[in-house]
């Protein structure tokens, strides 16, 4: 099987701040692996590391996505190279309009294949159908980025955006958080859509409901900085009974 | 050495010198409050940033050729495409004027809708104030051969948007320009000027412009200065506003070396609202300097108004927002802002709003801001594939936007959003110098 992410012995922080503390994670293409922990532990950091905010600093280890060196990439080449992040909290960036960011992330990803750009009327054809898919108003594609959006439309917002660039890797960091119960479906019928063989999903998540529909592979407990504990699906069930206390103390034991 | 210093010998013989006609008593006049104050200097509040050392020494070799009458007044050259390039691409009548002279020959040709008149200054000022109110508005009306004086009649509305098209190349000239515009009662006209320079060396343009809004008129006034990086200006613009009238002013400042805008809007009549918005971007060495003033003497009346700044290289930007409530002026809702994108470290910005209210049913804000571009925003569109370049060049242009939304000629949009995004781009390009 083919490997989509290795991260090994990942030591980062901001400033004086450690916040990974040697975290060990792989995921092999075709898998969708769950991330859980409590508050802090890290797993934001994690995603914002993969995709490149130069804001981390990383202390140590190494981070490689289908093989190649993922941290000697640029953030805007690692995203042509097929590196999603979906926002916990997506930016809301008024005066830039949103079918313009969407037509222009599509581009330089095509660009980068050495394909074609994408013509006016294929990308309006295509944004349209995806979004019917995510029932969302195509009048969302003339506002600002985000500007002004509701929680739950930023989180289809960023799904949209993943829909259109077909990553390899996906990452989704509380995607689920914020969404009502319809939202929550939609959301993850636009992630099972993406669910094929040659893609590998990782889903930062609290809630074992995003995991009803969206059923994982793998469920990994991130705690201080530190993968402490992985499991099939059924270890996102026992966290929702128990909570993290067991896993710390299993760990501290 | 370096000096503001206004040679009081080639002055006088200078004035004395320029043809004689209706001009020649309001230029005496003039030239007697300019003797006295001359040009300004850093010991004035009002100019402590922007030093008219260059300009000075320009008018001090122009003084002297006109002084010895070597100094042609007729303009000579053909204009460039380029330099046409915006009555090309703004539908509007357009009257151009080159080296501080009206095309006279192409305003003849013009037609004007009726009700609207536009006469030569040298041939229709004998009953027409000329603004002298600071030493460079009587610098420019002791020195004038030439200018534009537009009249609209009462409960006109012009349709076409009147254009002016302001270009100066001639190394060897200082130029004065003053238009003069009236809107009769409850009048309507928009103007778009543009004002061009060729980078033929150091030019200096002094304009002033007049405008005389009565009773309900409207006026929308859009300015673009493009000028090359060797051009030095100052402009006035100082507007009078009656009774339920509107003023816009729309002011973007794109080139120069160094640009000083003052502009003063008086409302003289209840119920006058007055928008001034403009954009100033400055990279490498420029300096641009925009003084406004909003008087309010009597309400209730409106002011808004809203600047915004982009600097990079080693530029120095100057904003100064007076607004002034006159005691019994009650019913004042006055606002003002401005906000400034600082890319550089090396560039500054001086911005100062200034209050001073003397009434006491006012309504009145301000708040200035300066700031970078925001670096969770570039992450996010970095993240989305978009190389850092153009992401802040989308961030930038989004903070420009704010002004060319309050754009209020709808003819002149695309034109100006084009050179908008030129000079953005050129400006992202000075980065590092
Ligand atoms: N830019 C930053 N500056 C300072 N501290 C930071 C920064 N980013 C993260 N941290 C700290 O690092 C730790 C991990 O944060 P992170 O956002 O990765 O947690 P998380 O697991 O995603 O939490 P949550 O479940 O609440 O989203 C927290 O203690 C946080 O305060
Ligand atoms: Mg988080």
């Amino acid at each position: 099987m083919k490997t989509t992410l290795e991260v090994k012995n990942l030591h980062a922080g901001i400033g004086a701040t450690k916040i990974l503390n040697g975290l060990d994670l792989v995921v092999n293409a075709g898998e969708v692996h769950a991330i859980m922990g409590p508050n802090g532990s890290g797993k934001s950091t994690l995603a914002q590391v993969i995709a490149g905010h130069a804001d981390y600093e990383v202390l140590d280890g190494s981070v490689r996505f289908n093989g190649e060196d993922l941290l000697e990439l640029e953030p805007e080449e690692r995203a042509r190279e097929g590196v999603f992040l979906g926002f916990q909290y997506p930016v809301e960036i008024p005066g830039v309009n949103n079918a313009y960011l969407l037509k222009a992330a599509v581009n330089a990803k095509r660009r980068h294949l050495g394909l074609d750009e994408i013509d006016a009327f294929e990308f309006l054809k295509l944004a349209r159908e995806k979004m019917a898919t995510l029932g969302m108003d195509p009048i969302f594609l003339n506002r600002g980025v985000n500007e002004g959006f509701s929680g739950g439309e930023k989180k289809r917002n960023e799904i949209l955006q993943m829909a259109m660039l077909e990553p390899r890797l996906a990452i989704l960091d509380e995607t689920d958080s914020g969404l009502d119960i319809d939202a929550l479906k939609t959301v993850a019928a636009g992630i099972n859509e993406l669910r094929d063989p040659t893609r590998a999903i990782v889903l930062v998540t609290h809630y074992q409901r995003l995991l009803d529909y969206v059923e994982p592979d793998f469920v990994h407990v991130l705690s201080a900085g530190k993968i402490v504990r992985s499991g099939d699906k059924s270890l996102a069930l026992e966290l929702e009974k128990n909570g993290y206390e067991w896993v710390k103390e299993a760990v501290n034991a | 050495m370096t000096s503001t210093v206004i040679n009081q010998d080639l002055f006088t013989a200078a004035v004395e010198g320029l043809p004689p006609g209706q001009l020649s008593s309001h230029r005496s006049d003039a030239a007697k409050l300019f003797s006295v104050t001359g040009f300004p200097t850093a010991r004035d509040e009002d100019w402590k940033y922007t030093r008219l050392d260059g300009a000075a020494d320009l008018s001090n070799d122009w003084l002297a050729s006109l002084a010895q009458h070597s100094t042609s007044t007729e303009a000579s050259v053909m204009l460039t495409d380029a330099q046409l390039a915006p009555t090309q691409s703004i539908n509007a009548d357009w009257i151009i004027v080159h080296n501080g002279i009206v095309d006279a020959a192409a305003l003849g040709q013009l037609k004007l809708p009726t009700g609207v008149n536009v006469s030569l200054i040298g041939e229709d000022s004998e009953h027409l104030a000329l603004t002298t109110d600071s030493p460079m508005s009587a610098f420019n009306a002791a020195l004038l051969t030439d200018g534009l004086r537009v009249r609209v009649a009462n409960n006109v509305a012009v349709k076409k948007p009147l254009g002016f098209l302001m270009v100066d190349d001639d190394r060897s000239r200082v130029t004065q320009i003053r238009v003069v515009l009236e809107l009769g009662d409850n009048a309507a006209l928009r103007v778009v000027e543009c004002a061009l320079s060729s980078g033929v060396g150091p030019t200096f343009t002094n304009s002033v412009t007049q405008l005389q809004l009565a009773e309900g008129s409207k006026l929308d006034f859009l300015r673009l200065q493009n000028h090359a990086l060797d051009h030095i200006s100052t402009n006035r613009f100082v507007a009078n506003i009656d009774k339920d009238a509107t003023f816009t002013h729309n002011n973007f400042d794109f080139g120069g070396d160094l640009t000083r805008n003052d502009i003063v809007a008086i409302i003289e009549g209840a119920g006058a609202s007055v928008n001034l918005a403009g954009l100033y971007l400055a990279s490498g060495a420029q300096h641009i300097d925009n003084h406004t003033r909003v008087e309010h003497r009597v309400g209730p009346a409106v002011s808004h108004e809203e600047y915004r700044g982009i600097l990079n290289g080693k530029s120095r930007c100057v904003f100064n927002g007076q607004a002034v409530v006159f005691e019994g002026a009650d019913g004042t809702d006055a606002n003002q802002a401005n906000h400034n994108l600082l890319l550089s470290d090396q560039a500054e910005i001086d911005t100062k709003p200034e209050l001073e209210i003397y009434a006491d049913d006012v309504k009145c804000s301000h708040g200035a801001t300066v700031g970078q571009l925001d670096e969770t925003a570039l992450f996010y569109l970095r993240s989305r594939g978009l190389d850092t370049t153009e992401a802040r060049r989308l961030l930038t242009q989004a903070f420009a936007a704010n002004i060319l939304n309050l754009l209020a000629i709808d003819e002149a949009r695309e034109y100006v959003k084009l050179q908008l995004d030129e000079r953005v781009a050129s400006l992202l390009g000075d980065e590092r110098t």
